[in-house]
């Protein structure tokens, strides 16, 4: 159900029957506004909304999901307990994850496919379409009792004599609207939240550009099973690293298998987008031309292209989450897991929405909205994974700085020469391979000594 | 043995023909500007928003003066976090125009 503005007095939530259409004055009838109807903001608007506040959303598209772009692979362990995921758009479970080094023309890659990824609940993972799916769970919080108006844009908070948060601007025409409480779920271009100071501007390193496309095969009905060996709506997570996904930049590749389309894409930092990687368009191009990944993509139509960021910069890069009157909640708070095996923001979108909503909901039932009476946000997002996660990898980041040259282009380069070494079929004896491999290996990475210091160094990403 | 090539050719659509899949509300004006004209001129030297737009939206003319095609932007921001000398102002097209994505 997506409303606009001006014709909205009945949607849902607790608008006064004084209010008329024609003079709408939603002052104070809201306890709190959602800004952005995301995977976070529309978490928060669900919970609040289910503990009989009244919830006004505020979405800048023409609908939930309309300017939203990601990978990608729904994580769903809190969405589960929100709402019937069985009803929601989902495209298939990810039933193979598949991880690939590539140099300009090799390719290493491990794949993962646990069998218990194809029983119920799937290991929570499933692929989506964003214009899809963030519409249905908007819908969702609709049906919970919040208001949502779209094609309305946030320009900036109202503050009260004491600097608490007491409201938001709009670009409607008489565009305030006053509440007890906001919720900043407006993702990672948070012009709001650093507008009115609630957190800096990222540095351009701590941030990723990402591009994206959905192609279609319309010559080709099964290109998608065939390609990806898929059955039933199983489906796969190809990820890319190395030379041949992003150049020498930091960042990755992905595939994601949908219903009956693939999403191809690839993300790297502002940082190395602004020096010597080709834009990242040409870089998209470059990457879909690689050996092992033509075969994956060619014949596609592309039926969408698409551009996005993506806030990397890990725990230390998350800012307040509690404001007198205010809380900032998913990629506005920097809430992302992107550590080269894991991309993950929407998982932690959505579990930082809820919990920001019970405390909200907790405040505004005690008449109390500064930032202590908000503290069980924090504390509970402390607890839970997203923070445990981020803090977990936080160390990997800079790891990977120091390491990056050997990382992403001597070692890919290094054990794809060793796997062709290791798997030569000549008249030389296996274990002569085997030798070759090992020492084209250890010499990149610096004998048995440098080796052992790798494998410490990266000993937790896995665990 | 057949002798196509080992590696397919992957057709790869043009920069116009992927931004031509985007279903777009033209906001009238551009949402996208600097704030000095003369530090795009005089200081920078690396146009960093020219090199990291996926939607090859900023070009500078001869006289390094930016030239903006806004009606390109993709609305991922990326340019704003590049820009060293923190030049550039970005606004949210209005009342929902701009981009719309249907896969997303
Ligand atoms: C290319 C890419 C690939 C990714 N892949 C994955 C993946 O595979 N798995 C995964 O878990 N995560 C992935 N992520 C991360 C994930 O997409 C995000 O972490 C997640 O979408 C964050 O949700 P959010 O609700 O906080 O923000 P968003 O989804 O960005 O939602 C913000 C909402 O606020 C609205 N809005 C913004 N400003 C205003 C305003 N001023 N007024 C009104 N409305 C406003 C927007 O229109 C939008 O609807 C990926 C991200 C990218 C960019
Ligand atoms: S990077 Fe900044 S200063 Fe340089 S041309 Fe672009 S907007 Fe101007
Ligand atoms: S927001 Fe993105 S697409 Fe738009 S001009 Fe900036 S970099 Fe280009």
């Amino acid at each position: 159900m997506t409303t606009d503005t001006t014709e909205q007095t009945d949607a849902g939530g607790g608008i006064a029957a004084d209010r008329t259409v024609s003079d709408p004055d939603y002052d104070d009838a809201f306890d709190a506004v959602v800004v952005g109807a995301g995977l976070a903001g529309s978490a928060a608007a669900l919970t609040m909304a289910s503990a009989s506040l009244d919830v006004l959303v505020v979405e800048r598209g023409t609908s939930p999901g309309a300017k939203n772009v990601f990978g990608g692979v729904l994580y769903t362990p809190t969405i589960r307990e929100l709402v019937d995921v069985e009803d929601a758009p989902l495209e298939r479970y990810v039933g193979e994850k598949r991880f690939g080094v590539l140099t300009e023309d090799d390719e290493t890659a491990v794949s993962i496919q646990p069998g218990a990824w194809r029983d119920d609940p799937h290991n929570d993972s499933y692929t989506v379409l964003r214009g899809d799916f963030d519409e249905w769970f908007a819908e969702q919080a609709v049906e919970a009792g919040a208001t949502l108006v779209t094609e309305t844009t946030v320009t900036g908070l109202l503050r009260d004599d004491d600097g608490t948060v007491v409201g938001v601007e709009t670009d409607r025409p008489d565009g305030t609207l006053r509440a007890p409480m906001v919720v900043l779920a407006e993702g990672g271009n948070s012009l709001v939240s650093e507008g009115a100071d609630l957190k800096e501007r990222p540095e351009r390193g701590d941030v990723a550009v990402a591009v994206k496309e959905v192609l279609e095969f319309p010559d080709a009905d099964d290109a998608i099973e065939q390609r990806f060996r898929l059955t039933g709506d199983g489906g796969a997570a190809y990820h890319y690293f190395g030379d041949g996904a992003v150049g020498d930049a930091f960042g990755g590749a992905f595939i994601y298998t949908n219903d009956d389309t693939l999403s191809v894409g690839l993300a790297y930092r502002i940082d190395d987008a602004v020096t010597t990687q080709p834009n990242p368009a040409e870089t998209l191009d470059h990457f879909k031309s690689h050996p092992a990944v033509a075969p994956l993509v060619r014949g596609g139509r592309t039926v969408e292209y698409a551009a996005k960021t993506i806030p990397e910069g890990g725990a230390e890069a998350v800012p307040d989450l509690v404001h007198d009157g205010a809380v900032v909640v998913g990629d506005a708070a920097g809430l992302v897991l992107n550590n080269g095996v894991h991309l993950e923001g929407t998982n932690m979108a959505v579990e930082s929405g809820y919990y920001a909503g019970l405390a909200v909901a907790d405040a505004v039932a005690s008449g109390r909205t500064k930032a202590h009476a908000l503290a069980d946000y924090p504390r509970s997002l402390e607890s839970s994974f997203v923070v445990k996660n981020l803090e977990h990898y936080e160390w990997l980041l800079n790891a990977v700085e120091d390491d990056r040259d050997l990382l992403f282009s001597e070692l890919p380069r290094a054990v794809a020469d060793a796997g062709a070494e290791y798997f030569r079929v000549d008249h030389a004896p296996k274990h002569d391979h085997a030798a070759n491999a090992k020492s084209r290996l250890f010499e990149t990475v610096g004998g048995w000594r440098g080796a052992a210091k790798l494998a410490w160094r990266y000993r937790k990403v896995i665990s | 043995m057949s002798n196509t090539p080992s590696t397919p050719d992957v057709e790869n659509a043009s920069l116009e023909d992927r931004l031509y899949t985007v279903k777009y509300e033209d906001p009238g004006e551009s949402h996208l500007d600097v704030q000095v004209v003369g530090f795009c001129v005089e200081r920078c030297t690396t146009d960093d928003c020219v090199d990291v737009c996926p939607a090859d939206v900023w070009r500078k003319d001869e006289d390094g003066e930016p030239v903006i095609a806004y009606e390109n932007c993709l609305e991922c921001g990326s340019c704003r976090f590049a820009c060293p000398y923190n030049n550039v102002v970005w606004e949210y097209p209005e009342n929902g125009s701009g981009v719309t994505y249907q896969y997303g």
